[in-house]
């Protein structure tokens, strides 16, 4: 009793970063409920699982087939269940990626019991209690789990990666029979270029219609590239074509809360404020020193973006070169 | 073909959010409600396959009696007809509305059922999958293509920098990102005509689910912030700062 | 001092009357209604809901017409969006319309307790008696927004077609009789281009159109011009600015200031009401006859917010809504010598029915509906909607208390038109005698007519606390207007940069700006206030939806 199933996504074999947060989330609400973390990995054979102890896995589960190369969210589900249901876990937690997004409540429905998704902090002292944004983060619930078992999915960038040394033990289990699935991920489409989406991404950096012209997010994509960041788009140049709708922050598009978030030539309406105030560092850049953006950035700089976003691409360059 | 599309009231993405008095939800008072952003997407997918492949389209909501004027507005769009499952209050805990909705979906022999992704207000990306997994169907969630064939069909889904490929079979649940299609707007003749389509009201008992919302918070304000400078001249005090003081770069 | 003067009309382009008045077949998809009230505001809705009852009554006592279609047309995307209003409102015409229920049921905050006017100097302020005209014993402070939305509600359960999100682009007629309406388009690119959700006009065919498109409304003033329909004077208007404050000082009392920060040669005053303890409705109305081509009323009431009678109860407030709108003021000799013709009648502030010195307009409207109901109940029960038959409606509102009261004060506007001290002595002696004196007519001038001295604005900086930008402000409206919307401002030829100035101060929501000498139109800014319609650029309906959303003002 007590335990915490942590369940890993890999892509194209390999364990994503976001994993040694959800571990460690896993570990410390492990720890609270005097429980062990069991690490899953579902996925083809040959994924490296190294190291998984370091940040806090008692044991890892590996659940290898060639059939699971690609994220198939019934299967998954069934599978991750089932081992919910043999270690009687007490919680299952994973990253709200768009994988978590999926598998999270398929396992929930599967367990019969209630889901958080996209929570932003885990506690356990008389229960679970968690907090998790909602109105688009305009608001922030406190709930607590009134269930023997629950499932969370853990915002990306909300726990800072920890490492706690465990045993990372390492333990193969099958698949088993599955019901028959109708749906099946027959193919995963990679742009030749990987666009770092602004959902997951530590850094991103946001235009607006400052930027006056579609062209010019040129100079958005450029500061991105130095700080290894995601592109991101207020409504109003999305709604203009601009950009694609992947990129937009807001209440309709997506909700992110990244390290670092620079707004440039962005008035901040207040729905794009709602989808990324809980960034932990904004910066904005606008010429209009009323902008409603810098009511909420911390720092802020007043001019025009032409001239400041080249120089500041420069300086980052300088920096992160050093 | 048979289409049955999960809607839900939600306050609008303009709405300023202010906690009531019980501290455990919204103040509703001059708030307006409007169909969730992402199930305008859903209608508008059922209605263009429905266009193209003739059929019922059929919207669903779990809510109070002023969710009829939500499942309108589908109604409006083009829908054919409407079900509320009339229940006053609603857990947070998406299994319970993911439970009355499976049972009802159930009983209604529906090729294709669309969801929004997730509601604007819980914010959970949850029931659609949820209703899914409770009726054994195949379902794909936050697509952003869809191509329907004979008795089974493709879609795609964003996910972080990169696309999958889902191919299933009929029934299918499917729940709808934004870029899907350009939900149309109601047309004059379509809000006439949608005040005589049916509605049927069904009173439904919500399980209570196994979460408690313990408090409903606005985000604490942010430490002030400060202008670092003007122009690009200030641009290495700004990256000083953000080195040295935020400790980000 | 410059001697440079700005007559706005000199700039206004003439109403298109061919794009707004279409003779001729309508649309095979043409929608048929019975009656089609264009406006959701207090006048359409209570005229609505006075007709839905008069049919139910009459099907009843079974001497009915049967099945009567009655439709409302609203512009904004849902009722009560675009309506704002002080308010302090005399229930009257709730009271007729709806017997069977209380005071307590109706949509109103809270009643008028206690009531003082002030007048403001610069850091003080005299407390004036009340003058008869502005007593409100009796009245309430509402919300207009929650006020139509309440109304709107009773008339759909009475069967009335609400069809919020449509504007009506354009009158239908054949020869001089009013058909109906064509709504406007929706969907359109910038450059005019139907877009991906195109939805094109449609036609809306009723045997009875009621006007009820509130102040300055397009198409009462181009069937009124069509059909020559002339008034005594022109109309005139004020512009008003409201924000509503969650405060922490509470308020309790009805307060109304003039003087400071108006200069002496406008005309105009503050009003300060509370909905709740807490929730203050406050704003500022100036004449727009004002001489001063730099007045601009959004900074004057920021500025007046900053003036110890105010100040006091907004420190440690916010501000959660802002918007703003024009008020017929030019009263009874403004009035069109007939509200009606063949299928047509006008109501509300369309036509006029606002009493300034008593500052109040809601229950006029209202009434004006009720009245109109009457009449088109009657006309339709005849199988007549001649202008002949809709003169009933005329008649109604002659004999009404609507025209008592605008008859009594007839004067008392254009007292003020040579400024603020020589009409409040004429003012007083109008209001000591009942309006009898001066007896004759003070002539007006239309407001566009009046020459604006160019001077140099001062300049104001928000501190986006107490007092704020066009920009935040129009954020505080929460106008959701698409960025890429076709511009609906017709602006004039050889607009100089003393001209773009006299827009940037005139239009409270930052539509205009002057970039260097150049005239630079935001126009998805627009809060629909229809300022610029009087004396700037004209406007025109966009597509439904856009423009503010009001939600308590």
């Amino acid at each position: 009793m007590g335990d915490v199933i942590a369940i890993l996504e890999q892509r194209n074999g390999t364990l994503k970063r976001v994993c040694n947060e959800t571990l460690t989330a896993a570990r410390a609400l492990a720890d609270e409920l005097s429980g062990e973390v069991y690490a899953l990995v579902i996925g083809p054979p040959g994924v490296s699982v190294d190291g998984l102890g370091e940040y806090g896995a008692d044991r890892v589960l590996v659940c290898a087939d060639s059939a699971l190369e690609l994220y198939q969210g019934t299967r998954y589900a069934q599978i991750a269940a089932a081992l919910a249901g043999k270690h009687e876990s007490e919680a299952v937690v994973l990253a709200a990626t768009a994988f978590g997004k999926d598998l999270g409540p398929r396992i929930a429905a599967k367990l019969g019991c209630p889901f958080a998704g996209d929570v932003t902090s885990i506690s356990a002292g008389d229960g679970i209690v968690v907090t998790r944004p909602a109105f688009s983060g305009k608001a922030t619930f406190r709930l607590k789990i009134v269930a023997q078992r629950c499932v969370i999915s853990i915002r990306p960038n909300a726990v800072t990666p920890v490492a706690v040394a465990k045993g990372g033990v390492v333990e193969q289990v099958t698949p088993g029979e599955g019901d028959v699935v109708g749906a099946t991920t027959v193919a995963v489409k990679e742009p030749e270029r990987m666009a770092l989406d602004v959902a997951e991404a530590s850094v991103v950096v946001a235009g607006g219609r400052g930027l006056k012209e579609p062209e010019h997010f040129r100079l958005i994509e450029e500061l991105a590239a130095v700080l290894d960041g995601a592109v991101g788009a207020s409504r109003a140049v999305v709604d203009a074509g601009w950009r694609p709708h992947s990129e937009q922050v807001g209440q309709t598009g997506k909700t992110v809360s990244p390290n670092l978030y620079i707004a440039i030539g962005l008035s901040g309406a207040i729905q794009h404020l709602a989808g990324m105030r809980t960034s932990k560092v904004i910066v904005a850049i606008n010429r209009d020193k009323d902008a409603p953006i810098f009511k909420v950035a911390d720092y802020g700089l007043v001019g025009d973006l032409f001239e400041i976003v080249p120089r500041l691409t420069e300086e980052v360059k300088k920096v992160r070169g050093s | 073909m048979k289409i049955a599309v999960c809607v839900k009231r939600v306050p609008d993405t303009e709405t300023r959010i202010k906690v009531g008095a019980d501290g455990k939800s919204i103040d509703e008072s001059g708030v307006k409600f409007v169909l969730n952003p992402f199930d305008e997407y859903a209608v508008e997918e059922a209605l263009k396959l429905k266009e193209q492949s003739s059929g019922e389209v059929v919207v669903v909501s779990v809510g109070s009696d002023a969710s009829q004027e939500t499942i309108r507005t589908a109604l409006a769009m083009g829908a054919d007809r409407g079900v509320l499952l009339k229940a006053e209050t609603r857990p947070l805990d998406p299994l319970a509305t993911a439970q009355v909705l499976a049972a009802e979906l159930r009983q209604g022999g529906y090729d294709i059922i669309l969801f929004g992704k997730q509601a604007i207000d819980d914010y959970s990306h949850a029931v659609g999958t949820m209703v899914a997994e409770l009726m054994g169907l195949p379902s794909v969630s936050a697509i952003t293509t869809l191509e329907i064939g004979d008795l089974k069909g493709t879609a795609e889904r964003e996910v972080e920098g990169a696309v999958e490929v889902v191919e299933f079979s009929l029934p299918v649940v499917l729940t709808a990102e934004k870029g899907l299609n350009e939900p149309r707007y109601p047309a004059l003749r379509g809000i006439m005509l949608a005040k005589k389509k049916p509605l049927e009201v069904k009173e439904v008992e919500l399980d209570l689910g196994g979460i408690e919302v313990l408090e409903l918070a606005l985000p604490a304000s942010r430490k002030e912030g400060r202008i670092v400078g003007e122009g690009a001249e200030a641009v290495p005090a700004l990256v000083d700062a953000l080195k040295n003081e935020a400790k980000v770069l | 001092m410059s001697k440079q003067v700005v007559v706005p009309a000199i700039f206004q382009e003439a109403l298109p009357r061919d794009q707004l008045i279409l003779d001729g077949e309508l649309d095979e998809e043409r929608i048929d209604v019975d009656v089609l009230f264009v406006g959701g505001g207090p006048a359409g809705l209570a005229g609505a809901v006075a007709l839905a009852q008069l049919v139910r009554q009459g099907n009843e006592a079974g001497e009915g017409l049967g099945d009567v279609t009655i439709g409302v047309l609203e512009k904004a995307g849902a009722l009560g969006e675009h309506s704002l209003s002080g308010a302090v409102l005399n229930p009257g015409p709730f009271r007729e319309l709806f017997p069977d229920l209380a005071d307590s049921d109706f949509p109103f905050r809270t009643p008028v307790a206690k009531e003082t006017i002030h007048l403001l100097s610069a850091k003080g302020s005299t407390r004036l008696p009340t003058p008869p005209t502005m007593r409100n014993h009796g009245n309430f402070v509402v919300s207009i927004c929650e006020v139509v939305r309440w109304l709107g509600d009773k008339a759909e359960e009475l069967g009335v077609d609400i069809f919020a999100g449509f504007p009506a682009g354009a009158l239908r007629v054949a020869g001089t009789r009013v058909v109906g309406v064509r709504t406007v388009a929706s969907g359109l690119e910038r450059d005019g281009n139907p877009g991906p959700n195109y939805m094109p006009p449609t036609d809306i065919a009723a045997k009875v159109t009621a006007l009820a498109e509130g102040s300055r409304g397009l198409l009462s003033q181009v069937y009124a011009e069509w059909q020559g329909i002339g008034s005594a004077n022109p109309q005139v208007f004020a512009l008003g600015v409201k924000e509503l404050w969650e405060t922490r000082q509470p308020l309790d009392r009805v307060i109304h200031t003039m003087g400071w920060p108006l200069q002496k040669d406008a005309f105009g005053g503050s009003f300060m009401y509370p909905l709740e303890p807490n929730l203050i409705a406050l704003g500022l109305v100036v004449g727009l006859d004002y001489r001063s081509a730099e007045l601009d009323v959004h900074e004057l009431l920021q500025i007046m917010k900053l003036h110890p009678s105010f100040r006091p109860y907004l420190e440690g407030g916010e501000m959660v809504e802002w918007g703003a709108k024009t008020i017929p003021e030019g009263g009874y000799h403004a009035i069109p010598a007939r509200r009606c013709g063949d299928g047509v009648v006008i109501l509300g502030d369309s036509a006029g029915f606002v009493d300034v010195p008593s500052l109040k307009g809601i229950h006029y409207a209202m009434q004006s509906g009720i009245l109109a109901a009457r009449a088109i109940y009657k006309a339709l029960k005849n199988g007549d909607v001649s202008q002949g038959a809709l003169a009933e409606y005329d008649r109604l509102v002659d004999e009404s208390y609507i025209l008592r009261d605008l008859y009594r004060t007839r004067n008392m506007r254009p007292a003020f038109k040579h400024g603020f001290y020589s009409g409040a002595v004429r003012a007083g002696l109008m209001a000591l005698t009942k309006g009898r004196f001066p007896g004759r007519r003070i002539e007006m001038e239309a407001d566009a007519r009046v020459p604006r001295r160019v001077e140099t604005p001062k300049g104001f900086t928000p501190d986006g606390e107490l007092t704020f930008s066009k920009v935040d402000a129009v954020f505080k409206s929460g106008n959701v207007t698409r960025d890429t919307i076709p511009s609906h401002l017709v602006v004039g030829g050889d607009v100089s940069a003393d001209v773009a100035e006299f827009y940037a101060r005139m239009c409270p929501a930052g539509v205009y700006e002057r970039l260097a000498d150049e005239l630079q139109v935001n126009a998805p800014n627009c809060v629909d206030c229809k300022a610029t319609d009087v004396l700037g650029p004209r406007w025109q309906p966009r597509e439904g939806g856009s423009g503010p959303v009001y939600r308590r003002m």
